[in-house]
């Protein structure tokens, strides 16, 4: 493995200590130096001047131990995309100049874009719902970032963005909920418009159009002014407190009124994990959803549901092509991700229905 | 199948928004949506999204007004906010103040920051263990660099590129120095 592969494989806690329903959550501030234009109105020269005194400032700071700065021009296409894979770093990041640089630690928890449409869009992560201890990290950070740099602040706007729906707090809070029994029962589309209408948007994680696939989904604010981080974040809380046990609820109707579908379809998906020799990343993620649901009924043993999760991001297209170390076109990847979920799943053992 | 609004390509990416109880469905192929910019999927209103054109934009309330309007600092006007869906500078928050104000009324429910260093103080908080907050308010406003220390900050910056024999760079810094010292008439 490349020290990029490394990097990017390290044993990702995001992984290892992800829980039924929420799969992760993240806080990230956009904030901007008053003395700049802003990334895409700003010159060459401005732009490297911005990474220059954001890399001086992140790297002097206490809060960090281990820690690695990419240059984003240095790094071949499909490192950039595994990293967007990793949700390290946002598409848009990777598609605009040559002049930003990612910061992020070993741990994958905290990672800080510079030069990406702001100057600086810093990201804290953790594995369940734990809004307290993500803001405290993150407001530390911030607290450090506007002690040292002249940030572009006003008092009745708040933090100013180049984007008018980021003023004010500057801050995206979202989370990633894992929800098959919501689609297994058709309850998802209602509760998507149920939660737009408080102001939180809902997007399906993968796949496109209006069927998400592999039931992930994630839930953020939408707006950021008018609002203290706090309270924000509390509703946020709520609302997905709410979502979980409707969640639950729909997993025991499946249960009562489905058992027979429900471990047919369990079934044939761990049938397919073993056996496939040519997948696509979409039936690959719609068989390890069956398989996380399977860990959470207690059908598999819960300490997989990690290793399902880590699966999930080494069979995304870029992460294998990182592993390989070259470019593979769809045919190959197809068959190198079968050849990776069939060593594993060959380890898993039989489903225990109940 | 559904139809891509800009181009009539099958439609890939479909987004319902709702802002203050009104619905706007989008939908577009994958190379439109990432042309917009829309890969920041998250809490993007539509109807401010760059380039989505005119039929968009009549969801958003528009003060006429605003037009004639240009930053005197970037020279960003409503007319390329509209083309790139971004602003300029943080001038622009001052001098664009018409046309943001519109953007905001039509994307935020508020209207004044309540957040971190607000005037209210409503923040640096913490929330207790119940998963509740409170606050603590400490501070009221981000700390401003002095003009000595930036001037300090950037003079360190040019020996640093000039030793690493970074020329243009070093250029661009002694400008910038020497527009801090002129504009804050330090000798
Ligand atoms: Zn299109
Ligand atoms: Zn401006």
């Amino acid at each position: 493995m490349n020290d990029f592969a490394k990097k990017l494989f390290q044993d990702s806690k995001l992984a290892k200590e992800t829980t039924p329903v929420v799969v992760s959550s993240r806080i990230r501030l956009a904030r901007n130096l008053a003395d700049f234009k802003f990334v895409k109105y700003a010159c060459k020269g401005d732009l490297h001047a911005v990474a220059e005194r954001c890399e001086k400032i992140l790297s002097s700071c206490s809060i960090f131990t281990n820690n690695t700065i990419l240059n984003m021009g240095d790094l071949l296409d499909y490192e950039k995309l595994a990293l967007v894979e990793r949700h390290l770093c946002s598409q848009e990041f990777i598609m605009e100049n040559n002049e930003s640089k990612l910061f992020f630690t070993d741990d994958h928890l905290t990672s800080i874009m510079i030069n990406e449409e702001d100057h600086l869009r810093m990201q804290v992560f953790r594995p369940d719902l734990n809004f307290k201890t993500m803001f405290d990290k993150i407001n530390a950070i911030d607290d450090h970032v506007s002690e040292n740099l002249n940030l572009a602040f006003d008092n009745r706007y708040g933090f100013l963005t180049a984007c008018p729906t980021n003023v004010g707090t500057g801050m995206r809070a979202s989370v990633m909920l894992h929800l098959p029994a919501l689609v297994i029962t058709k309850q998802i589309g209602n509760l998507i418009l149920a939660v737009q209408k408080l102001g939180f948007v809902v997007r399906g994680l993968f796949g496109e159009g209006s069927e998400a696939q592999g039931n992930f989904f994630q839930i953020s604010n939408q707006q950021t002014l008018g609002f203290a981080e706090v309270d924000i974040l509390s509703r946020l809380t709520q609302i997905i407190r709410s979502i979980i046990e409707y969640e639950l609820n729909a997993r025991e109707i499946v249960k009562k009124e489905r058992i027979i579908w429900l471990y047919d379809n369990i079934g044939r998906a761990l049938g397919i994990l073993r056996g496939c020799y040519c997948l696509t990343s979409i039936d690959a993620i719609n068989c390890i959803s069956l398989m996380m649901l399977a860990v959470d009924l207690g059908y598999l043993p819960n300490t997989l549901r990690g290793d399902l999760h880590q699966m999930m991001m080494k069979i995304q297209n870029s992460h294998m092509q990182v592993l390989e170390n070259r470019v593979l076109n769809g045919g190959e990847r197809d068959i190198k991700r079968a050849e990776l979920l069939r060593e594993f799943f060959a380890t898993v053992p039989n489903l225990k229905f109940d | 199948m559904e139809k891509c609004q800009f181009c009539g390509k099958p439609a890939t990416v479909h987004m319902t928004q709702v802002i203050n109880n009104k619905t706007t469905v989008i939908r577009m192929c994958n190379e439109c949506a990432s042309k917009h910019g829309l890969f920041d999927k998250e809490g993007l209103p539509f109807a401010m999204l760059s380039g989505l054109g005119e039929a968009l934009f009549s969801g958003m309330k528009q003060n006429l007004s605003a037009n004639g309007l240009i930053c005197s600092k970037c020279g960003c006007t409503p007319m390329s906010f509209k083309e790139t869906g971004r602003l300029g500078c943080p001038h622009c928050y001052k001098d664009l103040k018409l046309l943001i104000d519109g953007i905001i009324e039509s994307s935020q429910k508020g209207t004044i920051h309540k957040g971190k260093y607000s005037r209210e103080g409503a923040m640096a908080a913490t929330m207790n263990a119940t998963g509740s907050f409170t606050d603590t308010s400490a501070k009221k406003s981000p700390r401003r660099l002095s003009t000595k220390e930036r001037l300090n900050e950037l003079q360190e910056m040019l020996d640093a590129a000039v030793k690493a024999e970074q020329y243009e760079e070093a250029a661009r810094l002694r400008d910038e120095i020497k527009n801090l010292k002129g504009s804050e008439g330090v000798s």
